[in-house]
């Protein structure tokens, strides 16, 4: 019972950590830099696509559309609430930056975060219209919910426990917009979408980080990841391109 | 962020040698803010030669018992155990922030559930208080413990947990396994590993019929039996893991005074600590110290920039710098040294910054 086991070797060992006393603060930096990627990318998500509700065709889109708003705020404070236990002031966090600002369209930043904040690189572009919320909302939900399997493992079991019922939610979102995207092909032909396919698909796969990240080995040995990027993004690409071509779209190549 | 509050001690209860259970009573209107769910902890403060420590401790409590208790296990060298254990007395005033935690799961009037526990030593605390809620709870649940000891000495709370078989006959079992005294079962005595929990898993206990499992001891047996439970089919959502730091120091190094003070130039030396890997760089004094770092191609934490999140949180070990914005680190915090690094400009010449500590 009196064994010695340091925290490390514990989580390289696949231990779990429950609450912010028992963790050392490296850990607690990338925990908490994870936590804030995935609140701002909810915030940030959320708030663009607010602005893109009265643009759904007919009730049910708008519905869709604003259960979709609702639902990634409620997802962000989930997370947000786990950040306060660290000490995250959360009111002042959710207010402290507007969450509906967007670069132009043509801008290349590859996966560079903006300097003030740490929402994915994919959710600093505008949105221009319904159709174009829908694209990419679904090849953007379909990489969340890759994402969130690998998430919810993480070595800490709060923020576990958080992303398991948040990845139910995300998922369905995904099923919303490829609902969407069917009503837009009947109606529109697929031709018409190609080109926001296009636009979207590399900015979505370019979410998964880079490829050789040096800092993956780290974190795994944290327990904060277990699948490196690429792997991810494989599963992405073969699952999303498998619900382009249901609708007649194709990857961009 | 979470408030302390007031709790009046009224009682001070020996269960072993050397841990005591600490009966509460929160003051001030404080009392709804103490309402608890099964198996949640308490973090208490407190000051030792003018240095604030904080400690948590598990409340041992069922939630329809109507009473606040915790129980505290003396740790060698721990300067809070230690004085609750010595010096803790009824009439004193401890400080406390409302329960959190989330090792527990909803509980339904209606389950037919086998709930499997495991505790090692005072880790019995949080899953004594989720046993009696759930088996006061759901009438038609049962619940098995297996509780890691010493010795038959260091038991604590046997009596009662023996009260609580009598009163849930058939529904609560307990297997206690013993590190040094030897029982009439072989399989008893030794430490609770993978192996023992597999052998346990074959004749002792239905694994299959295992809903929910908690686990609450020291780090290695939760790697062993997280290990066993995994292979028995069990996956992590069904696993709850309890774990306080057994490493937790028992008094905080002192801050290191400022050494040399401020000067004319407007360039400081910082000597800034990543990774175990140290690099000294030179900086203006109108940039902050995690812009600094970012410069020099440092890869240090950050997300909001704006002083609310605290994932840049280092400490400063020499010299001074100053914080415009500070949302997120409270007051012992920066007493201890911790500075939020977007926010802290360096006064002094030279710096010596940590993000490891």
């Amino acid at each position: 019972m009196s064994e010695e086991m340091s925290i490390e070797s514990y989580l390289a060992q696949g231990g779990v950590l429950t609450n912010p006393s028992n963790v050392p603060p490296r850990y607690r930096a990338e925990l908490l830099k994870m936590m804030a990627t995935f609140v701002d990318s909810e915030l940030a998500g959320a708030a663009g696509f607010a602005d893109i509700i009265n643009e759904g065709p007919g009730i049910k889109s708008r519905i869709a559309a604003a259960k979709i708003v609702l639902e990634k705020s409620d997802s962000a404070e989930k997370v947000l609430r786990i950040m306060g236990e660290f000490g995250a002031d959360t009111e002042r966090y959710a207010d402290h930056h507007p969450w509906t600002a967007r670069l132009e369209r043509d801008a290349d930043i590859g996966q560079s975060r903006s300097k003030h904040d740490m929402r994915l690189a994919v959710f600093n572009y505008p949105l221009e219209g319904w159709a174009d919320a829908v694209v990419m909302n679904l090849l953007m939900g379909r990489a969340v919910a890759v994402q969130l399997e690998e998430l919810s493992h993480v070595s800490y079991q709060p923020l576990a426990e958080a992303f398991r019922a948040i990845r139910p939610v995300e998922t369905r979102h995904a099923e919303l917009a490829e609902e969407g995207l069917m009503q837009l092909v009947e109606a529109q032909g697929a031709a018409a979408l190609q080109e926001q396919a296009d636009y979207w698909w590399p900015r979505v796969a370019a979410s998964f980080g880079q490829e050789a990240s040096g800092k993956f080995e780290g974190l795994r040995a944290m327990g904060l990841r277990r699948t490196p990027n690429e792997e991810l993004k494989a599963s992405w690409q073969q699952e999303a391109a498998a619900v382009l071509s249901k609708a007649g779209l194709k990857p961009a190549g | 962020m979470a408030r302390f509050h007031d709790l009046e001690v009224t009682d001070v209860r020996k269960t072993i040698r050397d841990a005591v259970v600490v009966t509460l009573k929160p003051v001030n209107g404080a009392a709804e803010e103490f309402d608890f769910t099964q198996g949640q902890y308490l973090t208490f403060r407190r000051d030792f030669d003018g240095e604030e420590l904080r400690r948590s401790y598990s409340i041992c409590a069922g939630t329809g018992e109507g009473i606040l208790q915790v129980g505290i296990k003396r740790v060698d060298g721990g300067a809070f155990s230690t004085w609750a254990n010595t010096e803790l007395k009824a009439g004193d005033t401890l400080q406390a922030m409302p329960p959190m935690g989330t090792f527990f799961t909803p509980l339904d009037g209606a389950a037919e559930k086998h709930y499997l526990g495991f505790a090692g030593g005072s880790g019995i605390t949080p899953v004594l208080s989720i046993l009696k809620t759930t088996l006061a709870a759901e009438p038609a649940s049962s619940f098995t413990l297996v509780y890691a000891n010493k010795g038959v000495n260091t038991i604590m709370f046997r009596e009662e947990l023996e009260d609580l078989k009598n009163l849930y006959m058939g529904r609560f079992n307990v297997i206690h396994v013993l590190e040094s005294d030897a029982q009439e079962i072989d399989l008893f005595t030794g430490l609770v590993t993978e192996e023992k929990c597999a052998q346990l898993f074959e004749h002792w206990i239905d694994i299959q019929s295992v809903d929910t499992a908690f686990i609450c001891g020291p780090e290695p047996m939760m790697l062993g039996i997280a290990a066993a439970l995994r292979s028995a089919g069990l996956d992590d959502s069904q696993i709850k893991f309890e774990l306080f730091a057994s490493a937790q120091p028992g008094r905080a190094k002192r801050k290191a005074s400022a050494a040399d003070a401020a000067s004319s130039a407007n360039q400081t030396k910082a000597a800034i600590t990543l990774d175990g890997a140290t690099q000294t760089i030179e900086m203006g004094k109108d940039m902050t110290l995690l812009d600094a770092a970012l410069e020099n191609a440092m890869d240090a934490p950050y997300a909001c920039k704006a002083g609310v999140c605290s994932t840049c949180r280092c400490k400063v070990l020499e010299g001074e710098v100053e914080m415009v914005a500070n949302h997120a680190l409270e007051d012992y915090e920066v007493e201890k040294g911790y500075v939020l690094s977007c926010q802290a400009y360096p006064v002094t010449d030279s710096v010596v910054v940590d993000y490891d500590q």
